[in-house]
């Protein structure tokens, strides 16, 4: 279990993270968001122990994080950190053999790993002739194969195409399986939807929002009635208490209201038109994203 | 030491050594520094007019033609016989000068003896073109000989009267302080020779510095120093770079003194004609012997050993911190310069050391670390320091060594993680007086 207790981070005057605490369980998967110059790289700084914080403390499993410990810590970064001169082989070795395996036991699940992202004809290649995507994937390799108990993730996924995200993530739940406390960041909303149960917004260093996902959403309050039908009275719904605004999506139109309890008005409103969908949906991680760092930045 | 740093310094110097390029290098190395070696091999089998004859015509208004054949004659067979290709042949013509001026031949040289109740014999020399150099040497020092005759014949001087006026000095040179005896025109041989043998280390400083600081560079370029330093400390990190570079540069000191090997032994024939050196190399190394140079190496060798390994730590160590400080490699390049420059001073330094006798900025240039090197043992060869001055520049050198491993790293570690140009200096300065480490 990885531990994030109060920390916060100085450069200079700037306060690059202020009193941020997390925890995430083994087998959880969470996630940090935050747009550019948040304080996420910092924070993973910190997390991999190249950097020390101010104030506060990070532990895994209840240890301080030293040189032994980040033998069992995985990191990709978001941008790639890879040795173009070596070859894949080298590149997997030189990797495993910092996290303290040893070389033969590291040839052996080379092989694996290369076989799954169906890539076991560029062992030899050097990096610089991969693709980007192919690239990707050694990244994830050099990031797993020491079977860490805690992965962090900084957009894993840039430039896979989706057949290959489907297998990263298969991986991914696979450690989670196994065990692992992982830490997903990404710009991509729906990866964070689809993988974290629990998160963290920051904004310039500091937590805005923090918490389990679902109970994010519901405390958002703003929710979307999705309407498809005939005659329905816009009119009339746009000047409704409580309705924040219309609007059409994908040939539906979408009534993004205040809480909850204006949704019967909406479907009084509606019921005596010919409607064939009526829909109370959560905001989408991305409509919180905007508008909590939005409203910060106003 | 742990074995991630002994990792990191396996693979940092299989990189350096299991390249194309390296083996390439050392090719290209071995072949320049052989057929350097054997020039005058290469230039006679590839042939050319080395069989042109000159002809010295002689106008004889002094009465002196015999003697000054002789003494020509006498002068080129003792060089022919220390193989120089001097072929002369020499006549006398009782034409006039005007005629002979005007039929003369670019391999012809017209010599005019008059003469003189002041200088006994004066000479006028005539040619085409310029004379080649061995040519007009032997030219003069027949005219000064036949002259030196005239002279003695005329003032009734005999040969060992004239021998001993003309003799040198006999000097019993005696130097009380031990470190200082040396002969005085060891700065003469100091500065043909000693370029020569400091270049190779100039050369590796250059290699190493650029090595060391490429390595950090790339590493940084391509971010994979932020998954490497969250493994090993960045002193591990920075000691197995400056480790390897060393090794590095070592191996390929120890290489080119093995190409040189090779080349003076195809110089000589070792296989078939026995161990003996080339005339020239001989030459040298007779002068060197004579003039106590090899005497004195054998005490400075293994302190100058001392001080060579030390400075390339110097070096390394500083180029790695400068490299941690940069973003990119056009980056390092500018930063790189001084460092190249300090080197470069040191050398010129050595070189001219010779032209500034008893300097005591000198003395003190020879203690500072990265001219250490260069100049010490230049100056204890030329016998201005003695061997505790080399020992006291050692000693500086590892205190030296000691500060800017105990307050570069400081830098080093913020340095790597630096991706932005943005106050650099201030963080860094920062850093430096950091503690925390």
């Amino acid at each position: 279990m990885l531990e994030v207790k109060h920390i916060t981070k100085y450069y200079g005057n700037n306060k690059a993270v202020s009193d941020l605490s997390f925890t995430v369980k083994d087998g959880e998967i969470f996630g940090l968001l935050g747009e550019n110059g948040a304080g996420k790289t910092t924070t993973f700084r910190i997390i991999m122990g190249l950097i020390e914080a101010n104030k506060g403390e990070v532990l895994l499993d209840g240890d301080k994080i030293d040189y032994n410990l980040t033998d069992k810590i995985g990191f990709v970064t978001e941008e790639r950190s890879l040795l173009t001169k070596l070859t894949v082989l080298e590149q997997l070795t030189f990797y495993g053999v910092l996290k303290g395996l040893d070389e033969r036991t590291i040839e052996k699940d080379i092989d694996k790993w290369l076989e799954r992202f169906e890539i076991t004809s560029y062992k030899d290649r050097k990096i610089k002739e991969l693709s980007k995507g192919n690239q990707q994937k050694i990244q994830f390799i050099s990031a797993i194969i020491n079977h860490p108990k805690l992965l962090i993730l900084d957009e894993p996924f840039t430039g896979l195409d989706p057949i290959n995200v489907k297998l990263m993530k298969d991986a991914i739940y696979e450690m989670q399986k196994e065990g692992c406390s992982i830490i997903f960041s990404s710009h991509q909303m729906e990866y964070i939807e689809d993988f974290c149960e629990k998160l963290v917004i920051l904004v310039k260093g500091h937590p805005v929002v923090s918490g389990m996902l679902k109970d994010i959403k519901e405390d958002f309050g703003i929710k979307n009635i999705m309407l498809r039908g005939e005659d329905l009275p816009l009119d009339k719904i746009e000047k409704t208490k409580g309705v924040l605004s219309v609007s059409k999506v994908r040939g539906e139109i979408e009534v993004k209201i205040e809480d909850k309890s204006v949704a019967p008005k909406i479907f009084a409103l509606v019921k005596n038109s010919n409607i064939t969908k009526y829909d109370v949906v959560e905001p989408t991680l991305n409509e919180i994203f905007i508008a909590k760092v939005g409203g910060i930045h106003e | 030491m742990s074995r991630k740093f002994l990792y990191l310094t396996k693979v940092s110097l299989r990189k350096k050594f299991k390249t194309k390029w390296f083996v390439i290098t050392n090719i290209i190395l071995a072949v320049v520094l052989i057929l350097l070696l054997n020039i005058n091999s290469i230039v006679s089998f590839f042939g050319g007019d080395f069989d042109s004859k000159t002809n010295i015509i002689v106008i004889d208004n002094a009465d002196s033609y015999d003697l000054f054949k002789q003494n020509i004659d006498s002068y080129a067979s003792s060089l022919n016989e220390d193989e120089e290709n001097l072929k002369l042949t020499i006549e006398k013509s009782n034409k006039s000068i005007e005629e002979l001026e005007e039929a003369l031949e670019d391999d012809e040289i017209l010599i005019e003896l008059n003469s003189d109740n002041m200088e006994y014999l004066t000479a006028k020399i005539t040619s085409n073109k310029k004379i080649d150099t061995l040519t007009y040497q032997v030219i003069s020092q027949s005219l000064n000989s036949t002259k030196t005759t005239i002279g003695m014949a005329i003032n009734n001087i005999d040969a060992t009267t004239l021998n001993n006026i003309s003799s040198p000095i006999t000097i019993n040179r005696v130097v009380l302080n031990e470190d200082n005896n040396v002969d005085e025109n060891m700065g003469l041989i100091m500065s043909s020779v000693f370029p020569t043998i400091i270049l190779p280390f100039f050369m590796l400083t250059m290699i190493l510095i650029q090595m060391v600081g490429g390595e950090i560079c790339e590493e940084k370029t391509t971010r994979s120093m932020e998954i490497i330093i969250s493994n090993v400390s960045p002193k591990q990190h920075l000691m197995s770079k400056i480790l390897a570079s060393n090794i590095f540069v070592i191996v390929q000191g120890l290489l080119l003194v093995v190409y040189a090997v090779i080349g003076l032994l195809i110089s000589t024939n070792m296989l078939s004609s026995g161990m003996s050196l080339p005339s020239e190399v001989t030459s040298i190394f007779d002068s060197l012997v004579s003039s106590g140079f090899m005497e004195k190496l054998i005490y400075v060798i293994p302190l100058t050993l001392i001080l060579i390994v030390l400075s390339f730590l110097a070096y390394s160590i500083v180029a790695g911190i400068l490299a941690s400080m940069t973003v990119n490699m056009e980056d390092f390049s500018q930063l790189q310069t001084p460092l190249v420059f300090l080197s470069l001073g040191g050398y010129y330094l050595a070189m001219m050391a010779g032209m500034f006798n008893g300097s005591i900025l000198i003395r003190i240039l020879s203690y500072v670390p990265f001219l250490s090197s260069f100049v010490s043992p230049s100056l204890y060869m030329m016998g201005e320091i003695g061997l505790i001055d080399i020992v006291i520049s050692i000693i500086v050198l590892i205190a030296f060594i000691y500060l800017i491993l105990h307050f570069g790293i400081r830098v080093y570690k913020v340095g790597i993680l630096n991706y932005s140009n943005e106050k650099v200096w201030s963080k860094l300065f920062k850093a430096f007086k950091s503690k925390d480490v």
